[in-house]
């Protein structure tokens, strides 16, 4: 098997050529050679299919691709190649497992299989950017607070540091790194969960520096945390995340490949997309050494990953990699609609069915508002994600299907306008950190319409 | 072969992405004297219209526009030294320098506003990610662009949009340019804050708003 020095010796050594080359002459043809070639096909009217064969073959495609393709290394404009027997190896060797956090908030993230009874683990929080510090930590606190969250994704706190806005690579971005973790372990702390895990480290960090020197064990951060490697859309790494692999392995720290993989950008269509997204679990393997996965396919042009296209694309790889890659994985929605919205549950909702009964590891509480306005999320939308969660692990991945073709008729069609929605401060009172009233009447309209059709919340 | 032949030919090597066919059939149109303006407009600019409305549809992707894209400039290649014999002006929609802004890696929706940008006779330097305020503007200046179009996916790069236009301004550059914006964080209220000219939400939002810029 092949250890991290030789996916390093590669990138100085494989083949050389640019990376508009990459794209169009080996990434783009070669995908579509091998969806065609394993039969991919999507079904617009089975968002959440239940064909373990199909799922096996986006898996047999996907190292088939990763093999065919590589994977480009921007700092030396050159592919590092795998051949498929590593990549086997690779899976073969794959932990299974990955054990985080400390003193009783430790567990074991372990993988689980489509239609599993078992519950998916929850992760909660987003890595939302706040107004201030005070509200990151009310919001986290609560989120943490509930018993089922077994990890969080800490928030970047604010996105100024002494008034001056944070900006990446800058001095600024490592005050804020390190300012995140410090912030995180005091909310969990104060939930009274000290040892949980934060696994999104370093939020916001753009350069690698950031993420390493945030890391120091003196501001906070554990190796039982969880570090975030990104693969570059798509199919492609630098020397910054190579660096960040390079400094986790020898620390012993538990690291996570980041794929987020665009359905409509280099891979095409939701076939081309659910191939690389499970290629993306091998990229890690192999080249990351990780030891467990974080991702998100999402839509390019509605920057959300609730379409029906996505969805299917997340119900199929998830099979996929559940089925043949033991490693556990976090999967993370964004949705199009905003914070006290219906159509945010709506969304919610389907994305939680699709991806539990598929065999997601872990779920993230999907991210209100694209996850791009400051202060959209709120405890409520965790608390709905946990009712979610505990009502999809009880349901198979036909019966999820039935579900998400009639959520998707309350809001598919609303995606290109999505309400983006109200902040923590419009719907909560910010003194005891209460939701207010409205909020709790829309809340409760929605889960008894949930439940109307077929949502066994408890 | 027919002039109708060779104009449906060079729409669909378009549309098909197959570089060797454009060269092929824009050879064939000028051996068939067919006036390479019209080439262009009656054949190619077909092709890149449909590969543009399946786009729109959601019924084509990237790769469909790039390989749509590429096989365009490959017969434009044979086209344009006749165009240029004849004295033929092509139409100067203008140029646009495109960056993903320093610190920010991130290129698919940078690449596909480029994209659409050349589909739309727009001439495009595409300077790939993480290009800082000063690189931007030398390349713009190089290449006598009409204007800048900037992608941030983070809130933490999106200062970095704000920086090439302050550095505009402080290198009395600003109002040669007009500067849009873009990205996943990026809104409308945020291009206002920091000067820019224009926002735009998707790459055919890009395209109005440059083409409505570049004429006004």
């Amino acid at each position: 098997m092949i250890d991290f020095l030789d996916v390093c010796e590669r990138a100085e050594t494989g083949p050389l050529m640019t990376e508009k080359d990459f794209e169009l002459k080996v990434l783009i043809p070669k995908l579509k050679e091998v969806v065609k070639e394993y039969g991919i096909r999507y079904d617009s009217e089975t968002p959440v299919p239940a064909d373990d064969e199909a799922a096996d073959a986006v898996y047999h495609a996907a190292v088939d691709f990763l093999a065919r393709v590589g994977v480009y290394c921007q700092d030396t404009n050159r592919v590092i190649q795998f051949a498929e027997e590593e990549i086997r190896d690779a899976v073969g060797s794959a932990p299974g497992e990955c054990l985080t956090g400390e003193g009783k908030d430790a567990s074991v993230f372990r993988v689980r299989q489509p239609d599993d009874e078992r519950m998916a683990r929850c992760h909660v929080n987003w890595g939302t950017i706040h107004s201030s510090q005070e509200m990151a930590i009310d919001i986290m606190a609560t989120n943490v607070a509930h018993p089922e969250a077994k990890a969080i994704s800490i928030s970047s706190v604010t996105n100024t540091v002494r008034g001056m806005r944070v900006q990446a690579g800058s001095p600024l971005e490592m005050y804020a790194g390190i300012r995140a973790i410090r912030v995180a372990r005091d909310a969990c702390r104060r939930a009274g969960r000290p040892g949980l895990p934060l696994m999104n480290l370093v939020p916001a960090a753009a350069a690698s520096v950031t993420t390493i020197g945030a890391s120091g064990p003196q501001f906070g951060a554990r190796p039982t945390d969880g570090w975030i490697i990104g693969i570059i859309s798509e199919n492609k790494i630098d020397y910054g995340a190579m660096n960040k692999v390079a400094y986790l392995l020898n620390w012993g720290a538990n690291i996570g490949a980041q794929g987020a993989p665009s359905l409509g950008g280099y891979c095409g269509g939701p076939t081309g997309t659910a191939v690389v997204n499970t290629a993306y679990f091998l990229l890690g393997l192999v080249a990351f050494k990780s030891n467990y996965h974080l991702c998100f396919p999402i839509h390019f042009r509605h920057g959300c990953c609730s379409t029906r296209d996505v969805l299917w694309l997340v119900s199929t790889s998830s099979q996929a990699g559940s089925r043949n890659v033991p490693i556990p994985v976090i999967w993370l929605g964004y949705m199009a609609a905003g914070v006290n919205t219906k159509m945010y549950f709506y969304e919610s909702a389907a994305y939680l069915l699709a991806a539990t009964t598929s065999g997601a590891d872990a779920v993230k509480m999907p991210t209100p508002a694209k996850g791009v306005k400051i202060d959209a999320s709120t405890p409520m939308e965790t608390r709905f994600g946990i009712e979610m969660v505990k009502a999809a692990s009880q349901l198979n991945r036909q019966q999820a299907n039935n579900l998400v073709i009639k959520l998707l008729e309350k809001y598919e069609s609303r995606i290109p306008n999505a309400p983006e929605g109200d902040r923590y401060q419009d719907c909560f009172d910010v003194e005891t950190g209460k939701p207010g009233e409205s909020y709790v009447r829309l809340y409760e309209e929605v889960k008894e319409e949930l439940c109307a059709i077929g949502i066994p919340f408890e | 072969m027919q002039k109708k032949e060779i104009l449906e030919n060079l729409k669909s090597a378009v549309i098909e992405g197959d570089e060797d066919k454009a060269r092929e059939s824009a050879m064939e149109a000028l051996q068939a004297n067919i006036d390479p303006l019209e080439a262009m407009q009656m054949g190619l600019a077909k092709g890149t219209d449909t590969v543009g409305e399946r786009f729109e549809r959601g019924d084509a992707y990237l790769p469909e526009l790039m390989m749509a894209g590429e096989a365009f400039k490959a017969a434009m290649e044979i086209l344009n030294p006749e165009i240029k014999r004849q004295q033929k002006d092509v139409a100067d929609v203008g140029t646009v320098v495109v960056s993903t802004v320093k610190g920010d890696l991130h290129s698919i929706g940078k690449n596909i506003v480029a994209t659409v940008l050349e589909t739309n006779g727009f001439h495009v330097v595409n300077l790939g990610v993480d290009k800082g305020a000063l690189e931007i503007i030398k390349e713009a200046e190089k290449a006598n662009a009409d204007a800048i179009g900037l992608s941030a996916l983070m809130a933490t790069t999106m200062p970095s949009q704000k920086e090439v236009i302050d550095a505009l301004i402080e290198l009395n550059l600003r109002d040669k340019y007009r500067v849009v914006v873009g990205g996943g964080p990026v809104t409308q209220d945020w291009a206002n804050e920091i000067g820019a000219d224009g926002y735009g939400k998707d790459a055919v939002a890009a395209v109005g708003l440059l083409t409505t810029l570049l004429k006004s």
